[in-house]
């Protein structure tokens, strides 16, 4: 008897692993939209304050001049070998590489309402661009990325810190 | 005659949960909707469940359906009825009106809470009556 039910149990377990197993296979991709935060929020969110999830704007070098010069912060979205090496004048660094480990501490003493510039390499270096998705995700409400980078900066003959030979 | 009941009962909640899978398989998005109207689970968290419990449901429906596996498919049916009916509770607890979101996903005709939590006690007693029904029938046939 007891036996008996522990086959009918185990039996359970297979039919239902099948059920998912089929379920999961056939829905993979909407799945990882959905974890992927790629959906639209469900309806219990937009009773709050929603906050569109936005693309981050993008900024020139002048724009950039200026959002430091208004209390803005220009965020080094490099590795911390690079930002040791140089890195525009007041930058500070949240590298990419790091974020899991970094954003805490950052979201923590950096204030939402800030405006944040974010540069890496220059153009064709996708890390600014993919922290300032993260950023905006995390609540900060006016995010750009400097695409011309540290290179159009440092060529511009603008102020830099660091190691520069 | 009691062999009739057994595959009557069996019949019937063999159809019921074939068309209950059938149906959300067409539309998980929408299924997906109506489990996060609940507001029980996470945000993405509903889109796991909308994708894998109509498989699941659907299958065991099938074996139901075919007389195989019969009790591991009423384990199956009945723990989900279980679920089924404790979020219907917390709903009407909570006192939301919602679609029970049970079968069409795009239908427009909506069912309380209530009526589907009278609805699942129904299955849940065929659930168990076919599982006793079944456990007769095998004991005298061994």
């Amino acid at each position: 008897m007891f036996s008996d039910l522990k086959r009918i149990g185990l039996e359970a377990c297979v039919l239902l692993a099948f059920g998912v197993l089929i379920g999961l296979s056939l829905n993979h991709k909407l799945l990882l939209d959905a974890f992927s935060g790629h959906l639209v929020s469900q309806p219990r969110q937009t009773a709050q304050e929603s906050v569109p999830i936005a693309l981050p704007m993008p900024a020139l070098i002048d724009d950039v001049q200026q959002v430091a010069a208004t209390g803005g912060l220009i965020v080094d979205a490099r590795n911390p070998e690079l930002y040791a090496a140089g890195h525009i004048d007041g930058a500070v660094s949240l590298p990419l590489v790091e974020i899991d480990a970094a954003l805490p501490d950052f979201v923590a003493r950096i204030d939402k309402d800030r405006t944040l510039v974010i540069y890496c390499s220059g153009f064709g270096c996708p890390d600014s661009f993919d922290l300032a998705v993260l950023l905006i995700e995390s609540g900060y409400k006016d995010v750009r990325v400097f695409e011309g980078g540290f290179p159009e900066w440092r060529d511009a003959g603008l102020p830099v810190a660091g190691d520069v030979q | 005659m009691k062999r009739f009941f057994y595959h009557l009962a069996r019949l019937t909640l063999a159809l019921v949960f074939v068309y209950a899978g059938a149906v959300k398989m067409q539309d998980v998005v929408a299924f997906a909707g109506h489990v996060a109207a609940y507001q029980i689970l996470p945000y993405a968290m509903n889109y796991l469940v909308a994708s894998t419990l109509p498989y699941v449901e659907f299958l065991a429906g099938v074996m139901l359906l075919l007389n195989a596996r019969v009790r591991p498919a009423l384990l199956v049916i009945g723990a989900m009825t279980l679920v089924f009916m404790a979020a219907l509770v917390s709903v009407l607890l909570r006192g939301m009106e919602i679609d029970c979101g049970c079968f069409d996903p795009g239908g427009g005709q909506d069912v309380t809470a209530g009526v589907a939590l009278l609805r699942d006690i129904a299955l849940m007693a065929l659930v168990v009556l076919v599982w006793w029904l079944r456990s007769r029938l095998t004991a005298r046939e061994e």
